[in-house]
């Protein structure tokens, strides 16, 4: 049973619908992500889920409570929603030492001081801030802040765990290993989490499922390899890693694939069928091959190296392409040669620049 | 107004929901309208009545000649004050903040002095000092032989040198401000440009800084303007008259009219020096580069001239921040003021007789009643309004705010006309109640400013952290937002608190016989001629700043004071 159902969730800014009309569910001990670009409703719709802010259509249930319906004139308060918030900026309190931080959602459910103790250092143990109850916010560094973020969120084991961005303030090297130990977090909690994010690493690296938003939609759910391999649209495909996008022309059949005319050269590629006329060809770099007998002939204009492939940009009638290939193959500067497309998407429709 | 099959989901309106926080807003609203918006409607609406008549009679009458000539001589007065002003406050913050002039921190602190010390005693001090039988006068004359000096204090020219005096630290704050703010790689890419010294100078920092220049002199001006001690001791004896001044004759008449219609006109010279000021701030919003860099500059090398301008820089600190302190401290142990300067003229008797006398010990007891009352309900109100409009963005809490912060732009001579017209009736006059409703109505804007700045410190996910923890709105500002503003309010408080608390300009308007302040009897005793008891009295009241700033200080970790 999902522990967290949002349904038809809208929210108005002015003339401006943030959220319009989004729907999705996390299961027991799930972690989703709604990843999209900024403004695209994805804080909007975790803030509505907490109850930051009121929603002005839909459903929000939380552990089968209604929490939020705006048509039922329900809403909860944040305080009246079992769920425990990381913010952006930590908002750890100041005023108060690590320890009070922690133990505040709890003094509030008014346990008894040994219970709040034990459980306080409980989950301090768990995201390793051993030692450091005593210290003051300030004395902390920024992957601690976050750290104790974490514990008040879910000291008082709430039933959803909302994470907005949190590991966008932290440096490279600290927001790689906070994705791993957020997993793990989670494995250990047993609570569900709901977490938003542009960063598309990220939300590759940490999720069960994604939800990708655009301009206040859903605009597809699924597992990081279903975005990654089909993404239902243009937008997701350029959202989501990098993409080469060539204006086409379906020119034919052959079998179950298409022909499609691309650069004045014909490629085959798997399409849907009854596509036919302008379209366009979505490809991943590491789905071109360079190779001299391939279909469509290219110029080498820049290679750099980038660990263990080499990425590529190359010309090909007036068209620059991104392409990647194993650092066991390398093609000169300035050398003239061709690409092979081992896969390909295809949207219908000419691309717009 | 939705587009295509989006109109079927057009939102619901928007509620505004109702918690705990709605009644203690309607509350301060109420509050607001009845101790800032009627008194100040009232000079607005009486100006224009006589017998229950409406008039421009008022009018006519204030702008005829010999009304109009306090009204030039206010305009002038505080011109040449701002330019004086903005020549010294720029030259020292030059030369503060961007040479290596020896000491150049502890001159910061000595310049600034005069910020705080009450502008009146100023002017006692310096008829003290440049007065016909002045400190300094009489060397002066002995050395050059003559009895009477051609130049006398008590003359515009007095007046404008000691409002320079006042005033130029306002200039002096706006302009180091803005240097130190300057982005040094401005700077220095004029040099790699191959500009020199001096062309960097002129062509890129002070264009750079003239915003900060211009809006500091309107200041100054502003306060010029709004003063009253300084053109009162120095001004009424050789009947030169401003507008504070006129306000002040035309109650001794008594006439209401009068005074009504002038502080229309003070309003007005306020206004549109306030519209040139945001102006200035808009122009300002062009050089947007200067803005919060850390890189600082290297410092003008002075050279040769290192010590000589120390010198200078030195003696300009000693003769505006020492020796008025020190006249003052002297007069008030001198036995009888123009006694000859040895051991045997000092005395203390002058403190022995000021803690005797009745009439002081309950002016300093009602001058700390009404600071401590005036600071408390000021901060009171503010505080709701400042949360009102920063945090929980209550629907018209906006209007709160405008209002709530418009007294800035009312000169306090006509906060004090306005109190009068709006209680004086209600059977208030002369009692300690009107003067502070007064202070209230003026230092509520300060109030506001300082809490609402500390507000905006305290970052809105604080608050939701809370919420989501569990905590309720009033529990929330109970335990994360009150203790975060806590040293922002103390702050706050001391800053209505401390010129309440030798506040001279409304309350001289508004006492009678036993509601005078501290300021009024020092006022008072000055032009009475009793300058040594005036000195006494001004020195215990020095004694006192001094020690609310070190409070000041330490409340707020050095931010504010001196």
């Amino acid at each position: 049973m999902a522990r967290l159902v949002v349904e038809g969730l809208w929210k108005q800014f002015g003339a401006v619908a943030a959220v319009a009309g989004v729907s999705f569910e996390v299961g027991e001990r799930e972690f989703f992500t709604l990843l999209g670009p900024s403004g695209c409703g994805k804080t909007t719709t975790l803030r509505c889920v907490a109850g930051l802010e009121e929603p002005d259509r839909g459903e929000v249930r939380i552990g089968g409570r209604v929490v939020s319906a705006p048509a039922a004139r329900v809403f909860d308060p944040p305080e009246r929603r079992s769920i425990g918030m990381v913010f952006q900026n930590y908002a750890i309190w100041p005023h108060m030492t690590v320890f009070d931080n922690v133990a505040y959602p709890l003094r509030l459910m008014k346990q008894d001081r040994t219970t709040v103790e034990r459980a306080v250092r409980e989950v301090l143990a768990l995201v390793a801030l051993e030692g450091l109850e005593r210290r003051f916010p300030s004395q902390l560094s920024g992957g601690q802040q976050q750290r104790v973020a974490l514990a008040r969120a879910m000291v008082r084991r709430p039933q959803q765990l909302l994470l907005d961005e949190p590991l966008s303030n932290l440096d490279a090297k600290l927001r790689e290993q906070m994705r791993f130990e957020l997993k793990e977090l989670q494995r250990r909690m047993q609570v569900p989490i709901l977490y938003v994010t542009h960063d598309q690493a990220e939300a590759m690296g940490m999720s069960d499922r994604i939800a990708v938003m655009d301009a206040g939609r859903i605009v597809q759910v699924g597992s990081p390899q279903e975005i990654y391999t089909r993404p239902a649209d243009r937008f997701v495909a350029d959202f989501i890693g990098l993409m080469n996008f060539i204006p086409g022309r379906v020119v034919g059949r052959d079998d179950a694939r298409l022909v499609v005319e691309v650069l004045g050269r014909r490629v085959t590629v798997e399409g849907p069928p009854g596509v036919s006329g302008p379209v366009t060809l979505a490809v991943r770099p590491e789905d071109l091959e360079l190779d001299l007998l391939g279909e469509i002939p290219v110029r080498v204009e820049v290679r750099s190296f980038v660990g263990n492939v080499v990425d590529y940009k190359v010309r090909a009638d007036g068209q620059v392409l991104r392409v990647q290939a194993h650092a066991s193959v390398t093609v000169e500067e300035g050398a003239q040669t061709a690409v092979r497309v081992r896969r390909a998407l295809l949207f219908p429709g000419e691309m717009r620049a | 107004m939705a587009t295509g099959g989006q109109a079927l989901a057009a939102p619901l309106p928007r509620r505004y929901r109702v918690d705990a926080r709605t009644p203690l807003v309607l509350a301060a609203a109420l509050l607001l309208a009845l101790i800032v918006v009627y008194p100040l409607v009232q000079v607005l609406i009486r100006s224009f009545r006589v017998e229950d008549q409406w008039t421009l009679a008022i009018y006519a009458r204030a702008l005829t000649a010999t009304n109009l000539r306090p009204l030039w001589n206010t305009v002038w007065v505080s011109a040449a004050t701002s330019v004086v002003a903005m020549t010294i406050g720029t030259l020292l913050a030059f030369l503060l903040v961007r040479t290596d002039l020896p000491g150049r921190q502890f001159m910061r602190t000595v310049v600034v002095m005069p910020y705080a010390i009450p502008p009146f005693f100023g002017a006692i001090a310096w008829a003290q000092l440049l007065g016909p039988q002045g400190y300094l006068m009489r060397p002066v004359l002995e050395l050059l032989g003559i009895e009477r000096a051609p130049w006398t204090i008590y003359s515009p020219a007095g007046i404008v040198f000691v409002l320079a005096i006042h005033t130029f630290p306002f200039v002096f704050l706006t302009v180091a401000g803005a240097l130190e703010r300057m982005d040094a790689s401005l700077e220095e890419a004029a040099r790699t440009s191959g500009a020199g010294t001096l062309a960097v100078m002129r062509q890129i920092t002070v264009p750079l800084v003239l915003p900060a220049i211009l809006a500091g002199g309107v200041l100054a001006f502003m306060g010029s303007v709004a003063n009253f001690g300084i053109p009162a001791l120095l001004g009424l004896r050789v009947r030169f008259f401003v507008l504070t001044t006129s306000i002040y004759n035309a109650l001794n008449i008594p006439d209401f009219g009068l005074a009504t219609a002038m502080s229309m006109l003070l309003v007005v010279v306020s206004i549109v020096a306030l519209l040139l000021q945001r102006r200035i701030q808009r122009g300002e919003g062009r050089f947007a580069v200067i803005a919060g860099k850390a890189i600082h500059p290297q410092p003008l090398r002075l050279g040769r001239l290192r010590w000589p301008a120390f010198a200078l820089a030195l003696t300009f600190g000693v003769v505006i921040a020492v020796l008025p302190i020190a006249a003052l401290v002297l007069t008030s142990f001198l036995r009888y003021y123009g006694a000859p300067l040895e051991l045997a003229s000092l005395t203390t008797r002058h403190y022995v007789y000021v803690f005797e006398l009745d009439q002081a010990r309950r002016a300093l007891m009602n001058s700390l009643g009404l600071a401590t009352g005036a600071a408390t309900i000021a901060m009171a109100l503010g505080t709701v309004i400042a949360y009102a409009h920063v945090k929980a963005k209550v629907p018209g809490s906006g209007l709160l705010d405008v209002v709530g912060t418009l007294p800035y732009a009312i000169p306090h001579t006509v906060i004090a006309i306005a109190v009068l017209l709006a209680w004086a009736r209600m059977g208030l006059y002369g009692t300690l109640s009107i003067i502070l409703l007064a202070y209230v109505l003026a230092y509520l804007p300060f109030a506001i400013r300082t809490t609402s700045a500390a507000l905006q410190q305290i970052h809105g996910s604080l608050e939701e952290a809370g919420r989501v923890s569990g905590a309720g709105p009033l529990q929330t500002f109970r335990d994360i937002v009150l203790p975060l503003v806590r040293p922002g309010m103390l702050a706050g408080w001391i800053l209505v608190f401390m010129p309440a608390s030798r506040e001279l300009t409304m309350s001289i308007l508004l006492f009678s016989l036993r509601s005078e302040t501290i300021g009024v009897t020092i006022f008072n005793m000055q032009d009475g001629g009793y300058t040594q008891i005036a000195a006494a009295l001004a020195v215990v009241v020095l004694s006192l700043v001094l020690a609310g700033n070190l409070a000041l200080r330490s409340a707020t970790g050095g931010r504010l004071g001196f």
